[in-house]
C-alpha cells in the first residue's frame, strides 16, 4: 500500500539509503503538482545532502528518449529525478514503459509526479508501475524557514544588544562606521538590506 | 621586532585570508542549509540529548541578495530550546550569510559559538568570519578564533562551515 503519509525529503532519502548504495531503486515522490519551481530544487538539494551523492533533475518531455538513455547511464550511480509533466502523453508513456530497461541503472530513480501525472502513468506505464511498487512518497513542505516572529525576535535580540535600532543601524551602514561583527551582517539581511554590506 | 613590523604582517597574512575568502565557493545557499541538517540530524543521532534539527536549523532564503542561515540565538546568553545541545553539557549556536553569485555562493559572515558546561576553562571557543578588513588585522583578522576570550581573535585558516563542525564534533566533543 502506498504510505499516504506526508514525509520530508530528508526522510525520503533516509529510506532510499536504507537499501543502500547502487540499489537500482525506483521510487515515487508525489506532489501537489509537477512544476519545476523551488521545491524542486530544495528536494534535490536535500537528497543529494543525505545520500552525499550528486543529484540530477531530468525533464522527461524535453528529451528524446535515447538523450535520456544516454544522460541516465553517464554516470548511472548518481540519483536521478525525472520529472513528468503532467502533459506527458499516452504515447509518450507508453513509450517510456517500453524503454524501461534500458535506463535500468545502479543510481535511484526517483519519479517527480502529480496526482495527474501518476494516473497517466498507471493507465499507460504498467511495468514502470511495477518497478516502483509500494515505494510511492508523498513530499511535504520543505520546513526550516525562518519565520515572521523569528525573524522579529531576532532583531529584538539584537537591537538589545547593541542598544540601538534598526533606523541607526542602516545610517551607520550607510557611513560605514558599523563594526565588522557577523552579527551586523545579519542584522542588515534580517532587515533585507543586504545592498548595504 | 617591533608591534609596527607585527602590524605589517598581520595585515599581509589578512589581505591574503580576504582573497582566499572571496575566492572559496559553496553551493547555492539553500543546498549549504540541506548539507547542514543532514550533517547535524546524522551528529544528532549519536548523542542522548535531544536535538530537532529539523526545528533547530533556520533558512532565510535571498533578502536584498543574500541568504542566512542560523541555528540558536544570535548571542549566547545561557542555555535556550534553541541551542544545539551535546551530552558533556556543551551548547552550540551558530549564523551564517551568503551571498549568491551566479550557480555559486560565497561566505559573507560566519559566527560559530561552542560553550563548553558552566565552571570549564576555557569557558568558550567562536570561531568567527569577517567581511571588511578591521583597521587593525592583529587584533581581528578576517578569520578568527575565540579561545574563550572575546578580546583575542586568532586567525584561522578560511573553511567550509562544515569543516568548523568538524573540528567541533570530532576534535572538541570527540563525537564517536
Amino acid at each position: 500500500m502506498p504510505d499516504i503519509r506526508e514525509h520530508t525529503a530528508l526522510e525520503i532519502g533516509q529510506r532510499l539509503e536504507l537499501r543502500g548504495q547502487d540499489s537500482s531503486s525506483w521510487i515515487i515522490v508525489l506532489v501537489g503538482d509537477s512544476s519545476t519551481g523551488a521545491k524542486l530544487e530544495h528536494f534535490r538539494d536535500d537528497i543529494a545532502s543525505v545520500l552525499q551523492k550528486p543529484t540530477r533533475i531530468f525533464q522527461i518531455e524535453t528529451k528524446t528518449f535515447e538523450e535520456l538513455r544516454e544522460e541516465l547511464h553517464n554516470p548511472g550511480n548518481d540519483v536521478a529525478i525525472l520529472v513528468a509533466d503532467d502533459g506527458l502523453t499516452a504515447e509518450l508513456w507508453s513509450s517510456f514503459d517500453l524503454m524501461r530497461g534500458a535506463i535500468e541503472r545502479a543510481g535511484p530513480i526517483v519519479l517527480w509526479l502529480s496526482g495527474n501525472s501518476i494516473r497517466h502513468m498507471t493507465e499507460n506505464a504498467p511495468n514502470i508501475r511495477s518497478y516502483v511498487g509500494s515505494s510511492f512518497f508523498v513530499v511535504g513542505p520543505d520546513g526550516g524557514f525562518m519565520t515572521a516572529e523569528e525573524r522579529a525576535q531576532r532583531l529584538t535580540e539584537l537591537i538589545e544588544h547593541y542598544g540601538f535600532g534598526n533606523e541607526e543601524l542602516i545610517h551607520r551602514a550607510q557611513l560605514k562606521t558599523l563594526p565588522p561583527d557577523p552579527e551586523i551582517i545579519e542584522w542588515l539581511v534580517l532587515l533585507g538590506r543586504g545592498d548595504l554590506v | 621586532m617591533s608591534l609596527e613590523d607585527a602590524l605589517r604582517r598581520a595585515a599581509m597574512l589578512d589581505a591574503k585570508m580576504h582573497r582566499e575568502a572571496k575566492g572559496h565557493e559553496l553551493p547555492l545557499p539553500h543546498a549549504v542549509f540541506s548539507q547542514l541538517r543532514a550533517y547535524l540530524i546524522r551528529r544528532a543521532e549519536g548523542i542522548a540529548a535531544e536535538n530537532n534539527v529539523w526545528q533547530l536549523l533556520k533558512f532565510s532564503s535571498a533578502i536584498g541578495g543574500l541568504s542566512y542561515i542560523a541555528l540558536g540565538p544570535t548571542f549566547d546568553k545561557g542555555l535556550s530550546p534553541y541551542h544545539f545541545r551535546f551530552d558533556s553539557g556543551a551548547r552550540l549556536s551558530f549564523g551564517l550569510t551568503l551571498r549568491e553569485d551566479d550557480r555559486l555562493s560565497r561566505l559573507v559572515s560566519a559566527r560559530y559559538h561552542y560553550q563548553l558546561p558552566e565552571g570549564q576553562s576555557p569557558a568558550f571557543f567562536r570561531f568567527d568570519l569577517i567581511d571588511a578588513p578591521h583597521e587593525n588585522p592583529l587584533l581581528e583578522p578576517c578569520s578568527h578564533l575565540h579561545p574563550g576570550l572575546e578580546h583575542v581573535r586568532l586567525p584561522v585558516a578560511i573553511h567550509d562551515p562544515i569543516e568548523v563542525l568538524d573540528r567541533i564534533f570530532f576534535v572538541i566533543e570527540r563525537n564517536p
